[in-house]
C-alpha cells in the first residue's frame, strides 16, 4: 500500500525533472512582405539555414502580401507586441520610421560585422540616419528596358543606346505591326517608372532626387521637358492602347504573345514569364538622352529593420548579423537572380543576366530608389494619379504640372 | 414595477460589449475627425479644419456624386431585374431551384475573384465584352471600359449589379411566397391582365419585402468599397472614387487618419438620414397595425 | 383548352429565355473555374477566355500548400463559430428586451443598434486595434472573435427585434400568469419560435464573418492565427500574382460557405421577410 501511494508522487517528481532539464527554445518573430513565389521560397530557405545554425532558436516567419504589409506594419509597430525583425524598403519609407522613433539602431552589429568593408559605400547613405545604422540592405534589383530577342532579330534590330536609336527601333517595330512598348498602368507605378527614367536622363539624378524629396517645384521648366518627350511617345503610338486598363502583368501579356517588343520594368519580370519566354528575354539600359548628364538608375533596395519595441532585441540583432553575412545573402542571389550588397558573395552565384545587370550598375553615377519609395507617400500617391491623367490627356501637361505643384505645396507645408 | 427593471437584465451584457467595441470606437472616430493624425504618433487637435478642407475638396464631391449615381443605378437595375426574375421563378418552371442558385451564386464568390474576372471581361483586347461586340458586328462600341474615365464607373457598377441582383431576387422570392396564389388565380379568372394582377395585387402585398430591398440597396450603394478598391483603386484619376474608398485611401495610403475620419463621419450622417426616414416609416406602420 | 396550351407554350418560352439568360449570367463564374484549372504560363501565352490546352489541379495543390489552407481554414472556423453563437445569443437577448418591454429608452437604444449597421467599418479599424492592444487581445483569436461578435449585434438585434414583434403577446401573458420568470419566457417561448429567423441570420452572419479579411489584417500579426481570407491574400505577390492559384484558393475557401448555405437554405428563404410584419 505504501508503495502504491508513492508511485504517483514519484511519477510527478520524475516528470518535473524531465521538464526542468529541457531548455525552452527562444522564439524569433520575423515578418516579411516576400509574398512573390521566388522570394517566398528564398526567405523560407534563409530561415531554415539560420535555424540549423542556431538550434535553440525557433523562427516564426510571417509572410504577408505586399500591399497589406504596408498597412499592417504601422499597426505592428505601434502595438506592444511587434515582430522582432521586419522587411522594409530603403529610402523615404525607412526614414519615416526612423524619424518617428519606431525602429532600433544596430550600429553595434554593423561595426562588429565590419559591414563598412563588406557593403559598398553607396549603400551606406540608405542604411544610416544621423550616424546610426537602422536599415540593413539585403537585396536589390535593377530596372531596364527588357525586350524579346526573337522580335529584335526578326527585324534586324540592335539594342539602342541613344534616344534617337530608340525612336528608330520603335518606328521599325511599328512599321511591322508590333507595338514598341508593352505597359499596364492600372496601378500607376509603371507610369512612375517612365517618369523616373525620363527625368534622370534629361535632367540628371541630382535634380531627380531633389524633385522626389519635394525640394523643387513641379512647375519647373525642366519637368516640362520630361513631359514633352513623354507626350511624343504617347501621341506616336509607342505604347499599347488603353494601358490604364491593365495591371502590369496583364500588360506583360502583349510581350509574351509577341504583340509588343519592349517593357521598361524591374528585373522580376523574368519571374512572371514562362521558361521559353525567359530564354528569349534580354535587356538594355534605358537609352541616353543627353550625353552630358550623369547616368542615374533606379535601384529599389529591400532590407530589414528592428522595431524599437522588439521583444527579443539581442536575438533580432543576431539575425540581422546573419542577414548581412555571405550565407544570409547568397540564397537571394543564387535562387532569385537578385543582387546582394555583400561584396564577398562570389560572382559565380550570379547568373548571366545578373552579371550584366551588375556591370550596368557599376557603370552608373548615382542611384535612386524609385518614385514611390523616394517620395513622401501622400505626395507620391496624389502625383501618380496626375501622371495617369497626363497619360490620358497628354496635351494638358502644363495644367497637370500645376496640379502636381499644388499637391507638393499641400504636403510640404 | 418589477417589469420596468427587467429589460436591463437582458440588455446589460450586449449593451456593455456594444458600447465598448462599437459605440466607443465610433465616438473616437468622431473625435479623430477633429484632429490631424498619422496613425503612429499622437493625434493633433485641429478643430473643424478637416471639414473645411472637405468643403473645398473636388475629389470629395466627385466621390459623393459617384455614390449617388451608384445609388440611382442600384435602385433601378438590380431592383427591377431582381423583382422580374423573382416573379418568373416563383412560378412552376423546370429547374427553378437551379436557376435561383445560379443567379445568386455571385454573392458567394470572393470579391477579389469577381474583380479579377470582370477586369478580364472588360479587357480591351482579349476581353469577353469587346470580343463579343466585335463578333456581332458592333465593333464601334468597343473601348477600354475600365481605363476610360467616362465608362469606368459604369463598368465597375456593372460588376456590382451582377452581384447584387441575386440578393434582391432572393428577398423578393421570400416576399412572394407569402402571397396566396389563390388570390392571383381569382383575379385572373375575373379577367385581370398580367399587368393588372401585378400592379394591384402583387406589388402592394410585396411592400414589406420591397422596403427591405430598398433599404439594403441604399446601404450597399452608399457603402460601396470592395469593387472600386479591387478593380480600379478609384481611378482612372478618381472617376470611380466613392466615399468609402476615398476615406480608406486618405486614412491608409496617405496616413491622414483625421481627414479620413471626417469623410467617414459625413458618410455616416448621409446614411443615417436615409435610414432615419425609413425607420420612421416602419414605426408608423407598426403603430397603425 | 386554349388557355392551358397557351400556358404550356409560355412556360416553355420562359424556360428557354431563363436558360439562355442564366448561361450568360454564369459566364464570369465559368471564367473563374477556367482560370483555376489553368497554369499561369498558359494564361500569359493564350489569354483569359480561350479554350485551355491543359487542365490540371496544380493550382489547387499550390493554393492549399503555399496558402497553408488547412491551418487557415481551421482558424476561420475557430473564429467564426464562437463569434456566430455569441452574436446570435447576445442579439436575441437585446432584441427580446426591445420587443417585449415598453420603456423610455427603447426607441433610442433601437436606433443605436441600427446605427451600428451603418458605420463603415473601416473607420473603426484603428480605434478597435488600439482597444484590442490595450486589452491584451491583439494578435489572438479573441481579438477577432470579440469584434466580429459585437459588431454584428447591431444588424442582428434589428432583425430579431422585428421578428420577435410578430410573436403574439398572448403567449407571454399566459406564461406570466402561470408564474414563469421573464428569462424562462425568453428561453422557452421566444427563442424556439425564433428558430427560422436565427437560422436565416446564422447563414448570413456565417458568410459575412467567414469572408472577412480586413479585421484579420489589422488585428493579427502572426500567420498561425490568420483566417483563410487573409491567408489567401498573402498569395498575392508584390509584383507577381499567380491568378490561377489565387482563384483556386478562393474557390476552395468558398466551399464551407456553400455547404452552410445549402444546409440552411430552406430556413433562409422563409426567414428573411419574417421580420416585416406580414
Amino acid at each position: 500500500m505504501k508503495i502504491k501511494k508513492l508511485l504517483p508522487i514519484l511519477l510527478v517528481f520524475s516528470l518535473l525533472l524531465v521538464f526542468s532539464s529541457v531548455t525552452m527554445a527562444e522564439t524569433l518573430t520575423v515578418n516579411t512582405y516576400t509574398s512573390d513565389p521566388a522570394p517566398r521560397k528564398a526567405m523560407k530557405k534563409l530561415v531554415d539555414i539560420y535555424e540549423e545554425n542556431n538550434p535553440d532558436v525557433d523562427v516564426q516567419l510571417n509572410i504577408t502580401a505586399h500591399e497589406d504589409f504596408k498597412k499592417a506594419i504601422r499597426v505592428w509597430l505601434s502595438s506592444d507586441d511587434p515582430p522582432d525583425v521586419f522587411s522594409w524598403f530603403a529610402g523615404n519609407r525607412a526614414k519615416y520610421f526612423v524619424d518617428k522613433g519606431l525602429v532600433m539602431p544596430f550600429t553595434d552589429v554593423w561595426n562588429e560585422e565590419n559591414l563598412d568593408q563588406k557593403i559598398p559605400r553607396a549603400f551606406k547613405s540608405i542604411s544610416f540616419f544621423e550616424d546610426e545604422a537602422y536599415f540593413l540592405p539585403h537585396s536589390y534589383y535593377w530596372w531596364a528596358v527588357y525586350y524579346r530577342e526573337s522580335i529584335f532579330a526578326e527585324y534586324g534590330l540592335e539594342e539602342p543606346q541613344t534616344w534617337e536609336e530608340l525612336l528608330e527601333v520603335g518606328e521599325t517595330l511599328k512599321d511591322n505591326g508590333i507595338t514598341p512598348f508593352a505597359i499596364g498602368t492600372k496601378f500607376k507605378w509603371t507610369a512612375a517608372g517612365w517618369f523616373d527614367y525620363l527625368n534622370m536622363r534629361i535632367n540628371g539624378p541630382k535634380f531627380h532626387t531633389d524633385l522626389m524629396h519635394g525640394e523643387v517645384p513641379f512647375t519647373d521648366d525642366r519637368v516640362a521637358e520630361v513631359f514633352k518627350k513623354w507626350k511624343y511617345l504617347i501621341e506616336n503610338d509607342f505604347f499599347v492602347e488603353n494601358a490604364a486598363a491593365y495591371s502590369w502583368q496583364e500588360g506583360l501579356q502583349f510581350m509574351t504573345q509577341g504583340d509588343a517588343a519592349m517593357y521598361l520594368m524591374g528585373q522580376f519580370i523574368n519571374d512572371a514569364v514562362s521558361e521559353d519566354v525567359q530564354k528569349d528575354m534580354n535587356f538594355f539600359r534605358f537609352p541616353i538622352i543627353d550625353k552630358d548628364v550623369p547616368v542615374g538608375e533606379d535601384l529599389p533596395t529591400d532590407g530589414f529593420m528592428i522595431p524599437a519595441k522588439a521583444p527579443n532585441p539581442e536575438l533580432a540583432k543576431d539575425f540581422i548579423a546573419f542577414l548581412a553575412s555571405v550565407e544570409g545573402q547568397r540564397v537571394f542571389a543564387e535562387d532569385m537572380g537578385r543582387m546582394v550588397p555583400n561584396k564577398d558573395v562570389p560572382d559565380e552565384v550570379y547568373d548571366k543576366p545578373a552579371l550584366k545587370g551588375k556591370k550596368m550598375i557599376e557603370n552608373t553615377d548615382a542611384l535612386a530608389q524609385f518614385y514611390d519609395r523616394d517620395m513622401d507617400p501622400e505626395m507620391a500617391g496624389d502625383t501618380m494619379d496626375l501622371l495617369m491623367k497626363f497619360w490620358q490627356y497628354p496635351d494638358q501637361y502644363q495644367s497637370i504640372m500645376e496640379e502636381m505643384e499644388q499637391v507638393r505645396q499641400k504636403v510640404m507645408e | 414595477m418589477e417589469k420596468r427593471k427587467v429589460q436591463w437584465r437582458f440588455l446589460a451584457v450586449p449593451l456593455i460589449f456594444y458600447t465598448i467595441w462599437v459605440i466607443g470606437p465610433t465616438i473616437y472616430t468622431f473625435y479623430l475627425s477633429l484632429t490631424e493624425w498619422d496613425g503612429l504618433t499622437d493625434p493633433n487637435f485641429i478643430g473643424i479644419q478637416n471639414y473645411l478642407d472637405l468643403f473645398n475638396d473636388s475629389i470629395f464631391y466627385t466621390s459623393l456624386v459617384n455614390n449617388f449615381i451608384w445609388l440611382l443605378i442600384f435602385l433601378l437595375v438590380p431592383v427591377v431585374l431582381g423583382l422580374f426574375l423573382a416573379i418568373l421563378l416563383s412560378k412552376k418552371i423546370r429547374w427553378a431551384k437551379g436557376f435561383k442558385a445560379a443567379i445568386y451564386s455571385p454573392m458567394i464568390l470572393a470579391p477579389v475573384v469577381i474583380g479579377l474576372i470582370w477586369s478580364w471581361i472588360y479587357h480591351p483586347k482579349a476581353g469577353l465584352l469587346n470580343n463579343t461586340l466585335t463578333y456581332v458586328g458592333l465593333n464601334f462600341l468597343t473601348r477600354g471600359w475600365l481605363s476610360n474615365p467616362e465608362t469606368a464607373l459604369y463598368a465597375v457598377i456593372g460588376a456590382a449589379v451582377w452581384r447584387h441582383t441575386g440578393y434582391v431576387m432572393l428577398l423578393f422570392l421570400a416576399g412572394l411566397t407569402s402571397i396566396p396564389p389563390t388570390l392571383i388565380e381569382a383575379a385572373r379568372i375575373d379577367g385581370a391582365t398580367a399587368w393588372q394582377r401585378f400592379r394591384y395585387i402583387i406589388l402592394p402585398l410585396l411592400k414589406p419585402a420591397t422596403v427591405i430591398v430598398l433599404v439594403i440597396t441604399m446601404i450597399q450603394s452608399l457603402r460601396a468599397f470592395d469593387f472600386v478598391n479591387i478593380m480600379t483603386r478609384g481611378g482612372p484619376f478618381n472617376s470611380t472614387n466613392v466615399l468609402a474608398n476615398y476615406m480608406y485611401t486618405e486614412a491608409f495610403r496617405n496616413y491622414e487618419m483625421g481627414y479620413g475620419a471626417a469623410v467617414a463621419v459625413i458618410l455616416f450622417i448621409i446614411m443615417f438620414i436615409f435610414i432615419f426616414f425609413y425607420l420612421r416609416r416602419i414605426r408608423e406602420e407598426e403603430l397603425s397595425v | 383548352m386554349n388557355y392551358l396550351k397557351k400556358r404550356k407554350y409560355l412556360n416553355a418560352f420562359i424556360f428557354l429565355a431563363l436558360l439562355l439568360f442564366v448561361i450568360a449570367w454564369l459566364l464570369p463564374v465559368f471564367g473563374a473555374f477556367l482560370t483555376a484549372f489553368r497554369s499561369m504560363d498558359e494564361i500569359m501565352a493564350k489569354g483569359f477566355w480561350t479554350i485551355p490546352e491543359k487542365l490540371s489541379l496544380n493550382n489547387f495543390k499550390v493554393a492549399w500548400t503555399e496558402g497553408n489552407l488547412n491551418t487557415y481554414l481551421l482558424n476561420s472556423f475557430i473564429i467564426t463559430i464562437p463569434a456566430l453563437i455569441g452574436t446570435l445569443f447576445l442579439s436575441s437577448l437585446a432584441a427580446y428586451a426591445l420587443a417585449q418591454y415598453d420603456f423610455k429608452l427603447n426607441m433610442a437604444l433601437y436606433l443605436m443598434f441600427v446605427g451600428g449597421m451603418l458605420i463603415p467599418f473601416q473607420i473603426l479599424l484603428i480605434p478597435v486595434f488600439k482597444l484590442s492592444n490595450f486589452l491584451g487581445i491583439y494578435n489572438s483569436y479573441w481579438g477577432l472573435i470579440m469584434i466580429h461578435m459585437v459588431f454584428q449585434i447591431g444588424f442582428c438585434t434589428f432583425f430579431l427585434r422585428n421578428f420577435m414583434m410578430t410573436i403574439p403577446e398572448e403567449l407571454s401573458e399566459a406564461a406570466r400568469m402561470d408564474g414563469c420568470s421573464e428569462f424562462k419566457i425568453f428561453y422557452r417561448i421566444y427563442l424556439p419560435l425564433s428558430k427560422p429567423a436565427l437560422a436565416a441570420l446564422g447563414t448570413l452572419e456565417f458568410t459575412w464573418i467567414f469572408n472577412d479579411y480586413i479585421w484579420a489584417l489589422v488585428l493579427i500579426r502572426d500567420n498561425k492565427f490568420k483566417p483563410v481570407t487573409a491567408g489567401l491574400a498573402s498569395l498575392k505577390g508584390n509584383f507577381i500574382t499567380s491568378w490561377g492559384v489565387l482563384v483556386a484558393g478562393s474557390l476552395l475557401a468558398t466551399i464551407p460557405t456553400i455547404i452552410v448555405f445549402i444546409f440552411l437554405q430552406k430556413y433562409f428563404i422563409r426567414g428573411l421577410t419574417m421580420g416585416t410584419g406580414k
